[in-house]
């Protein structure tokens, strides 16, 4: 990028250079520059500061540029592709549409996390006002509040049938509540030294996993409350927990940058995932039926090259989403787009999809095939902390720190 | 010699109602659940941005406000002394204290304690980068505060030259009108902070933060050809 400065243009730049290295002291450089340059010694106001701003502003509308650019193209693609008309759409194509059914209001403080029951029309918000909220995400009615827990609940998760809720909380506990029934908490296990993240059921619904800022993760009989096992090898809070379908596998994230996968009955890490720059916030195992668009998105070829999998996504604080193949611990592919820590990720059951929530205040709808994002929701009026959709009714709920939890219709 | 009463840290003397350790243990508590980029440390000033539609912005960067109406420097001192830098591991630390000391230090004791403030949060947290605000000038009209206002900010100016990974931003320009004064339409008590006067003196602060927390991401900002 070639430029040339109008005669006018080098004067004003030449006296807010004097004016940059005077105010800044550059005294010497500045009588060698003022005789070089001929500049007048009385330099008038309006130059004053004018290097530095020019220097910063210059960025900002870039910045804005670039905002007002992607708005634009987004605003393209809709109008010229726009959605599938109704009748063409499958559910696997399924996607949130704006606005939200509804907008659930009740907790005090920010929202940590929100899972849908895997059976009835109920889903489950967990908050740092210490309580964790049962709401009908089909009417949008309030149910119930699950007590107990003293300080801020950090995570929650449905055994398979969806009998038993698990809680972890930064007053150290883990908690199991009763969904059959009663809804009461029927046993607190205590053994980490520090906020406990993340928990996690095994499928079949014997062991649970935590997740915490202890730098471990431990393993717990559900049957008898007891520790049966503590796996360390994070060099930091460990900030996620999720065990993969079979439940041969687990992978934690960590604010060490790392990804690990773990085999459930050691307690050695097989793999250790590093790409990413920062905090890795969450990570979700990909579904069967997504394996076939990863590998599209991957350049695999069919013939030789397929990976294997199993396949798991991660979001981090350094805005980005990477999809692994666990098997040969390779990051595939990198998705860009977030402005803000990425919090909370899903597949969508199709498997054509990836759904995440980011700091940035939105939550985004991701085309895995192409590696693009097809659609932005501006969700939330503050951070967006997590998502989750359900496996088979066309459902997205999303939590954030304004404190409400917002239910999405998809077509 | 007497002793500078700026540079030794002390609680905050009870008010019969514990406002002041009850906000400080909450601060701790912060400290174990949150896990934040930047940490705002401070006074007045600092806690009254948080009501300003600016301070939604700096919300973005993920940060910790542990600012204190009223606090003097000396009190601050206690508060890094005790354990509000211990948990968190903040990439920046901003930090904005003295103008309560104003009346009783002298501008040399005040600029003491703030650099002992800043020596202090570097033994705490060596990595972090550091950012001194300069006081803001107070009161209508020009006062002796002023004066060992503008005194303190120059001392600390020439006294963070130099130092590694410590930079001062000035915030006190554009305050004073031609006349001497300072409009409530800025500072609405001559004291605190405006929603205008926000975003005009801490757009500056924003840039810079901006700038330290995605020095290593890919820039995407440079000119090209």
């Amino acid at each position: 990028m070639k430029m040339v400065l109008s005669q006018r243009q080098r004067e004003e730049l030449n006296q807010a250079i004097a004016d940059y290295l005077g105010s800044n002291g550059y005294n010497d450089a500045l009588d060698v520059f003022r005789k070089e340059a001929e500049v007048p010694t009385e330099i008038e106001r309006k130059y004053r500061g004018l290097l530095e701003k020019k220097w910063t502003s210059v960025i900002r509308l870039q910045k804005k540029v670039m905002e007002l650019e992607s708005k634009l193209n987004e605003a393209e693609k809709e109008l010229i592709e726009g959605a599938p008309t109704k009748a063409k759409r499958t559910p696997t194509e399924w996607i949130p549409r704006q606005p939200e059914k509804f907008k659930l209001t009740g907790h005090r403080a920010t929202i940590n996390r929100v899972v849908f029951h895997p059976v009835f029309s109920m889903m489950v918000s967990a908050s740092e006002d210490a309580t964790i909220k049962v709401w009908d995400y089909e009417t949008g009615e309030y149910e119930r509040t699950l007590k107990g827990h003293t300080d801020s609940v950090q995570d929650i998760a449905f055994d398979a049938q969806g009998k038993l809720l698990a809680s972890c909380s930064s007053d150290l506990s883990i908690k199991l509540w009763d969904f059959q029934q009663t809804f009461e908490c029927i046993k607190t296990m205590h053994g980490h030294d520090h906020n406990v993240s993340s928990v996690a059921f095994v499928p079949n619904g014997d062991f649970l996993l935590s997740a915490s800022r202890d730098k471990t993760i431990k393993m717990w009989e559900v049957a008898t409350g007891y520790c049966v096992k503590t796996y360390s090898g994070h060099r930091e809070w460990v900030r996620m927990v999720r065990v993969n379908f079979d439940g041969t596998l687990m992978a934690s994230c960590s604010n060490d940058h790392t990804v690990r996968i773990w085999c459930l009955n050691s307690k050695e890490s097989k793999v250790e995932l590093r790409e990413h720059d920062h905090t890795v916030e969450c990570i979700s195992w990909a579904p069967e039926s997504a394996a076939a668009s990863i590998n599209e998105a991957a350049g695999a070829d069919n013939k030789k090259g397929q990976h294997q999998g199993p396949f798991l996504a991660s979001g981090s604080r350094d805005k980005t989403i990477r999809v692994w193949d666990v098997t040969s611990g390779l990051c595939l592919f990198t998705l860009y787009g977030h402005d803000n820590w990425v919090r909370g990720i899903v597949f969508h059951p199709g498997g054509k999809f990836m759904l995440t929530a980011s700091d940035d205040k939105t939550i985004r709808i991701w085309d895995i095939r192409n590696k693009r994002c097809l659609k932005t929701l501006a969700a939330h009026s503050h951070f967006c902390t997590s998502i989750d959709m359900h496996k088979t009714h066309p459902y997205v709920i999303s939590g954030s720190v304004d404190q409400t939890i917002k239910v999405y219709e998809c077509r | 010699m007497s002793i500078n009463s700026c540079c030794v840290p002390c609680e905050k003397p009870d008010l019969e109602d514990d406002r002041w350790m009850a906000i400080h243990k909450r601060f701790l508590q912060d400290c174990l659940e949150k896990d934040p980029e930047i940490v705002f440390i401070g006074d007045d000033i600092l806690e009254g941005l948080v009501s300003t539609e600016m301070y939604r912005s700096f919300e973005d960067m993920h940060v910790l406000n542990f600012s204190i109406r009223g606090d003097f420097i000396e009190n601050i001192l206690w508060r890094i002394a005790n354990g509000e830098l211990e948990k968190v591991k903040p990439k920046i630390i901003v930090l904005n204290c003295g103008t309560n000391n104003t009346p009783t230090n002298t501008a040399e004791e005040i600029s003491e304690g703030i650099m002992q403030c800043v020596e202090e949060i570097r033994k705490k947290r060596a990595g972090s980068f550091i950012i001194l605000l300069t006081l803001l000038p107070r009161g209508h009209k020009p006062n002796p505060l002023r004066e060992k206002i503008d005194t303190v900010n120059s001392i600390i100016q020439e006294k963070c030259h130099g130092l590694q990974k410590v930079q001062i931003i000035d915030i006190s320009k554009g305050l004073v009108q031609n006349d001497g004064t300072i409009s409530h339409h800025d500072l609405y008590d001559y004291l605190n902070l405006t929603n205008a006067a926000s975003k005009k003196l801490f757009e500056p602060v924003l840039d810079v933060l901006n700038q330290i927390l995605n020095e290593n991401e890919k820039e995407l900002l440079t000119p090209s050809e």
